[in-house]
């Protein structure tokens, strides 16, 4: 581990004991203050993808498969291209290389070539010179398809070998397949006083980011292509246009434009970035593709439906002997993220709890359905609920509070995972104290009489993993300074900001560094031909990496500053602090210059005026396969308490009140960790109460509208408390952890186990509808009028 | 069949010629014809309210409107309101705005047009309004990043600063809850 | 973006005018707020040669009081309007918490009642996108024969999703219609035909200029109750309107439940008055007969799984939406929403 992997968390003049600051020792990281595109974007000027135009563009777009599973046995686009105003049409032949975001399983098509996988395929694309004649030449598109068994029950493509979704593939319809044993799972739960065993189930759910995706490319003359494209992985399109357009990298420049949310819906390539490239290579003109709220639909890549199984066990105490779950994941068509997903299934459990034994068995196979992959909080949330509730459930067995369950089994902090994985600052303690109290859980629990409860979840996250998807040694992020005689600092960084704010989370590193006003730090991100490489925004790992990344490269040129400025002043470098646009003499206050005429020093002595920074994980993981998957530098923590009623007469479900604890470590701006607390709560809520993603019997999605799939709006929203907690993580940014997905991961067990308070049901398949709301009632009341003897 | 109408929209004040078939609606008109892309395109269908304009002050989507429908008639989109603020002798961006940006109401952005004008047509009618008000009269505007918490505390910003109080911040509590130092390095 | 079918625009400045835009045109479809028609020709439901649009018609906005106390409602006034009219509010307020439930903000502001009362009868497998229907292989509304709601189903069963159309039958409303040949007057009770295809008998090349309510007195009681997923935005899964009329001594005089988003056409269910005739509300047997109320709309309305959502839950909701929708009109309450 080299020296600029770690930062710790002290401020730049900080001393020896890196916890001890207080965020008083701050000019700038952790005040609640706006963000440096929040002006703009509140009046309009911002620029997102389907903002741009250019001279003599084209527009595209694209057919799709009607049919689950068919092979394609003759397309015929002449009738298409014979239209005037069609200037190009594509078919799979003319991109035939497959890709996939995991380098290990590319088995996706810009268009499809041979077979179509579900409805909503991609399977041709037209350049017109406009969006009417685009769509009128798809008309004329025919395709003869021979139809093929269609799965859309994934206990089926466990079981039924053929006709297999990806021929090429090994072993049937099994995507990915992981059993992993930590301790003797059998030994420890035969010796448990209590062992629970139950059956829990997640529908899918989608991102519904409110900008659908769009890209936008241009060709120049001299054949270097350039992309503009609503992605959230900058990076890797980038390295999936250069394989699958077969152009060197070089010649290729990625630009993510503003972005209207993502989510996890945007970290995938898409078609759509390939067909504008090529079209544009083909035509020569500038190609748009602007996908209908339909299509983004399609490309999906949301939550997987999981069908959980859970055993566990635990001591008369409530201490977990062992955990032992078997899980069932419906991957849709594609792979995407999958191999992953079906690792984080199980590695991402084993905190903020202390698992003495723990054996996992996922199994991820292919469907007839739009593709599945990473959602906010991807490949955890699943299993999170399940095993929120039966923490519930084995605390009623030992009739244990549940609040107090959660605290016996604490992990504790600076340790190890059962699976290996390395623990550093934990304040899940600290998120349970706050829960209680906000939402007076001693005095109100259990006492709200039948109709309305409380009820408390935990969870942990990474921030970031050290699994970079393609393997290599460089750094994960990187970030370059450049220095104006104006005084203005520019921040060039491959990072992706998605709107949780990382441009802004740069800007305030650069000022707190340079003790220099936020305002005059311009941040320039996620364009492959300014930028060092950032891997991207998935994983929670951008404060976490590209903030390291931004301090190393800040104190790289703060070091130059007070260099300059000493020799000046003929002075100690420590003497100098840079602070408030000034440079000052800490011993002489009187005398101190401005940052301008520093910064003018510096380029003077040092040349032209600018740095490098860059981070990288320590190495992390257990020592066996997939030991490295799911291992962070460092865990978030959450606890949320929920308060709600049930109306048990309808069986709806109104969530009042959500309080929302979280560790991230250090909060560089709290307003913006709050919104990310609060908006990943509102988000776990929607996919308990109302959103699913789903296809009816013939495959088709059910409603793939954003009136039918149904975001809550702000009358079906509760309050949400964000509390945030901070344990200064030793390796953050100034002691930072991640934000952006822990906070959702509570909200669906907390719910669950909320309606358990309120009227005695246990709900365990998702999402709680009124009508199974109702159906768990009669149940309950059918047992209950059974007498004893006769159960 | 296809035909292009000429016609005059008012839109933030300017009268604007415009050339466009008659079946475009009143988004890609703004969006492709007046480079006017702050109202953003999220449903293409009703169902989001990305694309709220106001039409004679009152909130309207316009994804559903025919272009030419609305001749005559008022037309704010986001860009409208900045000049408007400025015309009457304000300084920085329209108050609603400079809320949503001071409060965090500012996530990825994209619903924030139409969410900002629903508000406008709010604070016009109900100049303090209740949190239900609030609830209500946003209900049309989905926002996928905040949770909507972060909108109404910066509604209830913008309507503090409009009384010339000072805006309310956050009451963030306590500040954050600082766990003990720990020691360092790892396990 | 979705896009819009080519179609010709005409915006008539006179009702004579926009009948005759029609009338010229086979084919041609009126917009009136939009919000129904744009969606349906963004999915190609409609693929008309010509729009005629009712924007430019002042005269048939706004809400007025005859001398015989009866209220007379402009087609296009927008439904926001209708909700927070005091005089709709003090004589018809099943019809003003009708409208102040349909879809969003936005949505009234821009619909209006007369596009709501001739909304398009909505189905799962019907609003849909074209390639989406296609993949289906369509169904018998438009471009198919099929029905996937009911196997082997002859007649469509798409279901009338209207709002205010049940309130509106609730309280003896009437539509005043222009036609080529002049104007007609159709009670609400008369309107509907028991076809998903088209629920109506109002003609496409006519015109809805007015709806009429007839005056109520001082016994009139009315309210709304909507059953929807969330609280706003989304079409009704459930929707019953009450009238109940109230004599000197406040007891139960005459009384109306209709039900809506069940099929074809709302339904009334039979023998509500005389269940509730002599009750008086606040008591034990008013709340008795309320009861007996939910239990005969229980037996009457079988919802189909024509609209999203569970429709043996839909069924289930029936007496409970009935009940409270009652009651809260007995209260001088309402609409009945979950929010």
């Amino acid at each position: 581990m080299s020296a600029r992997d770690l930062h710790g968390p002290g401020a730049p003049w900080g001393g020896a004991e890196p916890g001890a600051r207080s965020n008083s020792d701050f000019k700038v990281v952790g005040q609640p203050r706006p963000k440096v595109d929040g002006i703009a974007k509140a009046t309009g000027a911002a620029v997102y993808t389907d903002d741009l135009t250019f001279p003599g563009m084209l527009h595209a777009k694209t057919l799709r498969s009607p049919h689950a599973h068919a092979r394609i046995v003759r397309i015929d686009t002449s009738k298409a291209r014979a239209l005037k105003g069609v200037h190009a049409v594509l078919t799979g032949d003319s991109m035939p290389i497959k890709y996939g975001v995991i380098p290990w399983t590319p088995d996706e098509n810009a268009l499809a070539v041979d077979k179509v996988r579900f409805i909503g395929d991609p399977v041709a694309a037209v350049a017109a010179i406009d969006e009417d004649t685009a769509n009128a030449a798809l008309k004329l598109i025919e395709v003869e398809y021979e139809l093929l068994h269609t799965y859309l029950d994934p206990f089926e493509s466990l079981q039924r070998k053929e006709p297999q979704i990806h021929e090429d593939k090994k072993g049937g319809n099994i995507s990915k397949s992981v059993q992993l044993e930590f301790g003797k799972v059998e030994e420890a739960l035969a010796g448990a006083e209590v062992v629970v065993e139950d059956d829990y189930f997640f529908h899918g759910s989608t991102h519904a980011p409110i900008e659908p995706h769009c890209a936008v490319a241009t060709y120049s003359a001299d054949g270097v292509l350039t992309l503009w494209s609503a992605t959230q992985i900058t990076h890797y399109v980038h390295r999936a246009l250069a394989r699958v357009l077969e152009l060197p990298a070089h010649r290729i420049r990625v630009i993510q434009p503003c972005l209207g949310g993502a989510f996890g819906g945007k970290s995938d390539p898409f078609s759509l970035e390939f067909c504008v490239s090529k079209l544009a290579m083909v035509t020569g003109r500038p190609v748009k593709m602007l996908w209908t709220r339909e299509e983004v639909f399609y490309a999906h890549r949301g939550r997987h439906p999981m069908h959980l199984h859970y055993r566990s066990g635990v001591t008369k105490d409530g201490k977990l002997v062992g955990v032992d779950a078997k899980i069932l994941i419906d991957g849709g068509s594609y792979s995407s993220f999958g191999l992953v997903t079906t690792y984080y299934s199980g590695q991402l459990l084993t905190g903020p709890y202390h698992f003495p034994t723990y054996r996992f068995d996922s199994t991820r196979v292919f469907t007839n359905k739009p593709p599945c992959g990473p959602k906010r909080g991807h490949g955890s949330v699943q299993p999170r609920f399940a095993f929120e509730v039966q923490l519930d459930q084995l605390a009623e067995k030992l009739a244990l509070d549940p609040i107090e369950i959660r605290r016996r089994n604490f992990q504790g902090d600076f340790t190890r995972t059962v699976n290996g994985q390395r623990v550093t600052s934990n304040g899940f303690l600290q998120c349970l104290d706050e829960v209680e109290s906000a939402s007076r859980w001693k005095e109100r629990r259990g006492k709200l009489g039948f109709g309305r409860g409380l009820g408390v979840a935990g969870s942990m996250y990474i921030s970031g993993t050290n699994y970079p998807v393609y393997p290599n040694d460089m750094p994960q992020a990187g970030v370059q300074l450049k220095v104006d005689r104006s005084g203005l600092v520019t921040v060039f960084t491959g990072g992706n900001d998605i709107g949780q704010g990382s441009n802004s989370m740069c800007a305030y590193i650069v000022a707190e560094e340079l003790g220099i006003p936020v305002e005059r730090v311009r941040v320039v991100a996620a364009d492959t031909d300014l930028c060092p490489v950032d891997l991207g925004a998935y994983s929670s790992r951008v404060t976490f990496m590209v903030g390291n990344a931004t301090i190393d490269a800040a104190r790289k040129l703060r070091e130059k500053l007070v260099a300059a400025v000493a020799e000046k002043w003929e002075c100690a470098p420590a003497r100098v602090r840079l602070i408030e646009g000034l440079a000052i003499d800490l011993e002489d206050t009187a005398r101190s210059m401005t940052s301008v005429e520093a910064f003018q020093l510096a380029e003077t002595k040092f040349d032209t005026l600018g740095s490098t920074g860059s981070y990288n994980t320590p190495k992390l993981g257990g020592d066996y396969r997939g030991g490295t998957i799911g291992a962070s530098p460092a865990y978030s923590f959450t606890a949320h308490v929920v308060d709600a009623s049930v109306d048990v007469e309808t069986g709806r479900i109104t969530v009042h009140d959500v309080w929302v604890a979280h560790d991230c470590g250090r909060a560089l701006n709290p307003m913006i960790v709050a919104g990310q607390m609060e908006g990943s709560a509102y988000m776990g809520l929607a996919e308990a109460l109302f959103e699913e993603h789903d296809v009816n019997r013939f495959g088709l999605h059910r409603g793939p509208s954003l009136l039918d799939y149904r975001l809550p709006t702000s009358l079906d929203t509760p309050d949400f408390h964000a509390r945030i907690v901070e344990s200064i993580d030793p390796e953050g940014p100034y002691g930072a952890k991640e934000a952006g997905e822990g906070p959702l991961h509570p909200s669906l067990p907390a719910l669950s186990n909320a309606v358990y308070d309120a009227v005695g049901i246990r709900l365990k398949h998702l999402p709680f509808t009124p009508a199974k709301v109702l159906a768990a009632l009669r149940e309950k009341r059918a047992a209950a009028s059974v007498p004893q003897g006769v159960r | 069949m296809r035909r292009m109408a000429e016609y005059r929209l008012e839109v933030n004040g300017d009268s604007l010629d415009v050339s466009a078939p008659d079946h475009w609606t009143l988004l890609e008109v703004l969006r492709y014809r007046l480079a006017l892309t702050g109202s953003k395109q999220g449903c293409d269908k009703g169902d989001c309210g990305a694309c709220t304009v106001l039409v004679d002050g009152k909130p309207w989507l316009a994804c559903l409107t025919l272009a030419r429908s609305v001749v005559g008639r008022r037309i704010t989109t986001i860009e409208g309101l900045l000049p408007a603020h400025r015309a009457n002798g304000g300084s920085g961006a329209d108050p609603v705005q400079a809320a949503f940006d001071r409060c965090g109401a500012l996530q990825c952005g994209f619903c924030q047009p139409g969410m900002i004008l629903s508000a406008k047509a709010l604070l016009a009618k109900t100049p303090q309004p209740t949190r239900d008000e609030m609830r209500e009269a946003l209900s049309g505007n989905l926002c996928r990043c905040t949770g909507y918490t972060q909108i109404f505390e910066a509604i209830e910003s913008a309507v503090a600063s409009e009384l010339g109080l000072k805006p309310a911040a956050r009451a963030w509590g306590a500040p954050p809850v600082s766990c003990a130092a720990r020691k360092d390095g790892g396990a | 973006m979705l896009r819009l079918p080519q179609f010709e625009l005409v915006q008539p400045s006179t009702v004579a005018e926009a009948v005759r835009a029609l009338a010229e045109c086979p084919g041609a479809l009126v917009v009136a707020g939009g919000t129904d028609l744009v969606p349906n020709l963004k999915h190609e439901l409609f693929t008309p040669p010509r729009v005629v649009s009712l924007a430019l018609l002042a005269e048939l906005r706004g809400i007025r009081r005859e001398n015989d106390g009866s209220l007379v409602i402009g087609a296009m006034t927008p439904l926001a309007e209708v909700a927070e009219s005091e005089l709709v509010r003090a004589q018809a307020p099943a019809l003003a918490q009708a409208c102040s439930l349909i879809a969003g903000p936005q949505l009234r502001s821009m619909g209006t009642l007369g596009g709501n009362v001739m909304l398009d009868t909505r189905c799962q497998w019907y609003n849909q996108t074209y390639f989406w229907r296609a993949a289906l292989g369509f169904c018998m509304k438009k471009d198919g024969t099929e029905c996937h709601v009911v196997k082997g189903g002859r007649t469509c069963v798409a279901a009338a999703s209207n709002d205010s159309a049940p309130a509106l039958m609730t309280l003896g409303a009437s539509l005043e219609i222009a036609t080529a040949s002049g104007k007609r007057t159709l009670a609400l009770d008369d309107f509907w035909v028991a076809d998903g295809i088209y629920n109506k008998q109002v003609a496409r090349d006519e015109i809805v200029t007015a709806i009429r309510v007839p005056a109520t007195g001082a016994g009139h009681r009315g309210a709304y109750g909507k059953l929807r997923d969330r609280g706003s935005i989304d079409f009704p899964l459930l929707g019953v309107a009450v009238r109940l009329e109230l004599d000197a001594q406040d007891t139960v005089a005459q009384a109306d439940v209709v039900i809506t988003a069940l099929a074809a056409q709302p339904k009334r269910i039979t023998k509500v008055a005389e269940a509730l005739a002599g009750t008086k509300p606040g008591t034990a047997a008013f709340d008795a007969a309320v009861e007996a109320v939910g239990a005969l709309a229980h037996k009457q309305c079988k919802p189909l799984p024509n609209i999203p959502g569970d429709a043996d839950y839909r069924r289930e909701m029936v007496p409970v939406y009935v009940r409270r929708t009652l009651q809260a009109a007995a209260r001088r309450e309402g609409p009945v929403h979950h929010v």
